[in-house]
């Protein structure tokens, strides 16, 4: 096997005679192998590692300040108020829960429909996924106000309360959605992990690091026998965790499209939320993915090729949701109903035209730059854009909730929303809280599926791919 | 770890009883020569051997002879328990009273019915997924026989590959076909780079120290809250409970049965929040209790009003004062009582009966089962008056005719606000209750119309005793007169049976005719006892 690096191969060329390869440099089983456990088993990581881990732990930090005098003081440091009871909290839940859709796509819809390159980046990605629930989760769970209490929102029996969740509800919907996703994600995750797991305990080198891997990865083998339920666990696990990260979004849309504020009561939210969610979430994939290839040199893993896949599914989602934004504005119109088309017009050209073409220009526009092939094969370019798109995401989930509460069918109660600074740092302190989690799994974790990359390299004699 | 044996790759075969054979392993380079053995394995007729590889190798599971996993059956069992759990949960949950011993708690919204599966289906699926979920990660493990630390196979250095880039495949020793020379040849016929025999460690069995340790550790921990629960059981404190989480348990509020709160500048000139110093207010004029509207005076009162709304109301309240007021000469006249049963009480023998159940209940203690003033309670008292023991004023017989005389809406007021020396009873019996007992003892008093009784001289006298003609008030009757039954009159006293009450009805309804004119007769016993 070729052993040589080689940095110029350009894999995103499609020559119709021969597949392109996912994994470049011509790199075999064993050296999968090294590239990937090598960021764990390196005495010190890099330097950028402990800026970023310093800087994601101070963000932590001040969000554990700020959590603790919201639960001291109550939820009236925020700045929601009647009529905006949903503000940045549920504009910060809504944005992290899609982020996290891009793990479960990748991970789940592209297994079933046999997409090998997900392989490089299904681990990271689905990594995040977890990551980016457990922020989201945070914010309802504070929103709640009494969060001491926060087990009633689980069909828990008590005799001394005597009361129940409503089943009809959609927040409780809420609940069961985003609780399934984060345990189903949680399983596919340690699942896909088992293997890569046991990587990492046949090849430690302390008897401390050799048992705790050992304990994680249950004394995996890699039997054949036990390959073949793995596989059709996996399978499975794909099959239900697809229409679960489907309905996850959904179900969240549920929350604004069930009610019937004008502007939320609208039958394209489920498909329109979706849609957005996967553009976010690939966004933060490709913002989170190029740092860590270069930083943690895993180029011939994550290659040009994937990050350009990536960048295709942005386009295509960022379309979908430049289409809904349009169409919602049509059937505002269409429908004839006074305040619905009021609320529209008020979103694009009212006070919060600023938040509106901010969204529109992030999510619609800037995007398109994905159609050249240079800004494609770009990582620098890609980050960039990806940056700019989940501020539009951010962004359209504010003009969503805020813009529609402000101006509900009451006209006394009209205001003009101001967030105050525990919003402000609780939104920034919950990066701190994403980027420890991940920076933590890159240092100790197998960042990098080995065992489904090494089963899409070439074989060494006949290939029966 | 023991490092004395079983690393060798050579044919030397620890003797002994401290090592068992597992099987033979062979290595090879890449995973089509792995595949390309275990088919010839299989075709040697070997059937107990696994391969191991660091990935899932494409066309092992036929070469090996693996079967088709039953998993998929298991999590879909699991998902339709799922499905059941959570409609079964929502159902008893949100459309059902109670769940065993817990309350339940339908939710009635927009008048929607209590149970619609289109709103419970995102749930249903929910708990579907993550039950499938479970069911096929633990499912795989548990088939797998995962966890499994214990592995003879990670005590072998060459099998750290295995994970890596090595691809194994291990024959086991218990296969029918196994011979330890033939099979060493055959694998490296097949293109084993490596053999190496796998042994079962025998002696080792002890768990490592500090596994022990955690574990005794554990089970001292656990003694722990139980001893403290027995050394608290019957402890008190002079200190109150810890409140660790105040949840608004305190607030800036008053509650009732306080002070109204000092709004001046000082504690020695207060100014209180409301003149009366009470931090409770009261009702507003003209507040009708939720549930204790009394619209119809008649019924509530025994009085006959002319009046109506609050005129009716403000008069009743001034008829009340009345009946309570011992003082005869302060006493303010005596209402317009009512001298027929009420429109919304029916007379009925099934009312009859209920006052009869429950005049036995509440009255018949002083007043004696046939109403005659010989109670229980009664008795004893007046025994003990006679030892000078108790000064008791004896219950009054129902039958003296200052009772017998007086209208239905009377007796109803004497039951309901009390009497004398008697109590009210409206908090113990219920308006409609009032009535029947009423009724009863109109009942009662119609049965012992000619009844006599023997005297404690022995002389026969009647039980009833009548008014003097000249005073004996006529109570206006505006029903028609009933026939009065003989049979009623007749009846046995004592016990009035369901029969004779069946048949007073229709006299009792007219009360008037019990006020007739029989012969006057010596004031009772009890007539010191009047109003």
């Amino acid at each position: 096997m070729a052993t040589t690096i080689d940095e110029v191969y350009d894999n995103t060329w499609d020559d119709p005679r021969k597949r392109s390869p996912l994994v470049t440099g011509g790199l075999d089983y064993g050296q999968v192998t090294s590239t990937v456990t090598a960021i764990a088993e390196v005495p010190a990581p890099p330097r950028a590692w402990y800026i970023l881990m310093a800087i994601s732990l101070c963000l932590l930090g001040m969000l554990g300040i700020l959590l603790l005098h919201l639960i001291m003081s109550g939820v009236g440091v925020w700045g929601n108020n009647n009529p905006t009871f949903w503000g940045w909290p549920i504009v910060n839940f809504v944005f992290w829960v899609g982020i996290g859709h891009a793990g479960t796509l990748i991970s789940a819809i592209l297994f079933l429909f046999r997409q090998n390159w997900r392989t490089s980046i299904n681990r990271a990605a689905e990594a995040m996924t977890i990551f980016a629930v457990v922020c989201a989760g945070l914010f309802p769970g504070v929103h709640i106000g009494r969060v001491w209490v926060a087990y009633w929102l689980f069909p828990i029996p008590t005799e001394h309360l005597a009361m129940w969740p409503n089943f009809r509800s959609p927040l409780l919907w809420d609940v069961f959605a985003v609780g399934t996703y984060a345990t189903v994600s949680t399983l596919f995750w340690y699942m896909g992990m088992l293997p890569d797991l046991a990587t990492f305990r046949d090849r430690a080198k302390t008897k401390w690091k050799r048992m705790i891997y050992g304990i994680l990865c249950l004394g995996w083998t890699g039997s054949a026998r036990a390959w073949h339920r793995y596989e059709m666990a996996y399978t499975i696990l794909a099959a239900l965790a697809t229409p679960l990260v489907l309905s996850v979004h959904t179900i969240v849309s549920f929350d604004f499209a069930v009610s019937q504020v004008p502007g939320w009561h609208t039958t394209i939210f489920p498909p329109y939320f979706v849609a957005g969610a996967i553009f976010s979430g690939f966004a933060m994939v490709i913002t989170l993915l190029v740092p860590v290839r270069s930083m943690f040199n895993l180029q011939h893993l994550i290659t040009i090729r994937h990050l350009e896949n990536m960048c295709k599914i942005i386009i295509a989602t960022g379309l979908m949701v430049g289409f809904a934004y349009t169409i919602e504005f049509f059937i505002a119109w269409y429908s004839g109903v006074k305040t619905e088309t009021q609320t529209f017009v008020m979103r694009a050209f009212g006070p919060y035209y600023w938040a509106y073409w901010t969204m529109f220009t992030c999510n619609v526009f800037i995007p398109q730059l994905f159609w050249f092939k240079a800004i494609r094969r770009s990582p620098v370019a890609m980050v960039i854009i990806s940056i700019f798109v989940n501020i539009g995401m951010w962004f359209e989930r504010f003009v969503i909730t805020v813009t529609s509460l402000c101006r509900d069918y009451l006209p006394s109660s009209w205001w003009y929303f101001r967030p105050t600074y525990v919003d402000i740092g609780m939104f920034i302190g919950s990066f701190g809280l994403f980027m420890t989690l991940f920076l933590l799994f890159c240092r100790f974790l197998p960042v990098v599926a080995m065992a489904e990359v090494k089963s899409i390299l070439p074989h060494d004699e006949e290939d029966h791919h | 770890m023991t490092p004395s044996h079983n690393h060798n790759s050579n044919a030397q075969t620890p003797t002994g009883p401290t090592s068992r054979l597992v099987g033979i392993l062979a290595e090879f380079s890449s995973p089509d020569k792995l595949v390309h053995a275990c088919e010839q394995a299989r075709h040697a007729g070997i059937r107990r051997m696994d391969a191991y590889s660091p990935f899932p190798v494409h066309g092992i599971d036929p070469a090996i002879g693996i079967r088709r996993t039953r998993l998929p059956f298991l999590v879909l069992a699991v998902g339709l328990s799922g499905l059941f759990l959570a409609v079964g949960l929502q159902y008893t949950v949100n459309a059902t009273d109670s769940i065993g011993p817990f309350p339940g708690y339908p939710f009635l919204i927009s008048g929607k019915p209590l149970f619609s599966l289109p709103a419970n289906i995102p749930v249903t699926f929910e708990v579907i997924v993550l039950s499938s979920a479970f069911a096929a990660l633990f499912g795989s493990l548990a088939l797998n026989g995962l966890p499994r630390f214990a592995n003879p196979l990670h005590r072998i250095p060459r099998f750290k590959k295995a994970t890596n880039n090595g691809f194994f495949l291990m024959v086991e020793a218990e296969d029918p076909n196994y011979n330890p020379r033939q099979i060493r040849n055959q694998l490296e016929q097949w293109g084993a780079d490596a053999l190496e025999e796998v042994h079962l460690d025998l002696t080792d069995h002890k768990l490592p120290a500090f596994v022990k340790m955690l574990f005794i550790l554990m089970l001292a921990l656990c003694t722990l809250p139980p001893a403290l629960i027995y050394r608290a059981r019957g402890d008190s404190h002079s200190l109150p409970r810890l409140h660790f989480n105040p949840d608004m348990d305190w607030q800036y509020k008053s509650q009732a049965q306080q002070v109204a709160p000092n709004i001046g500048a000082s504690e020695d000139k207060p100014e209180w929040l409301f003149a009366d110093q009470r931090a409770m207010r009261g009702e507003v004029a003209g507040t009708v209790i939720r549930g204790r509207l009394k619209d119809d005076a008649a019924y509530f009162t025994g009085v006959a009003s002319g009046a109506e709304g609050h005129a009716e109301l403000a008069e009743i309240q001034q008829y009340v004062s009345t009946s309570v007021n011992q003082d005869a000469a302060t006493a303010p006249p005596e209402p317009n009582w009512l001298a027929t049963f009420p429109a919304r009480f029916a007379v009925t023998p099934e009312t009859i009966a209920r006052g009869k159940q429950r005049f036995d209940i509440y009255c018949a203690v002083c007043h004696g089962t046939t109403g005659s003033g010989d109670g229980m309670v009664n008795q004893r008292a007046m025994a003990l008056n006679a030892l000078q023991r108790a000064n008791w004023t004896s219950a009054k017989s129902l039958h003296d005719h200052t009772v017998v005389d007086q209208p239905v809406g009377r007796l109803f007021d004497t039951i309901t606000n009390g009497r004398g020396t008697m109590g009210p009873y409206k908090s113990q019996i219920s308006v409609e209750d009032r009535w029947a007992i009423v009724l009863y003892i109109k009942a009662l008093q119609d049965a012992m119309t000619d009844a006599v009784a023997q005297d404690d001289d022995g002389n026969w006298v009647p039980v009833r005793t009548t008014a003097p003609a000249p005073t004996a008030p006529a109570p206006t009757d505006t029903e028609p007169s009933a026939p009065e039954s003989p049979a009623a009159a007749g009846g046995d006293a004592s016990t009035p049976t369901g029969a004779t009450v069946d048949q007073a009805v229709p006299a009792v309804a007219n009360q008037s005719s019990a006020a007739g004119g029989e012969a006057a007769d010596t004031a009772s016993e009890n007539s010191g006892r009047t109003n």
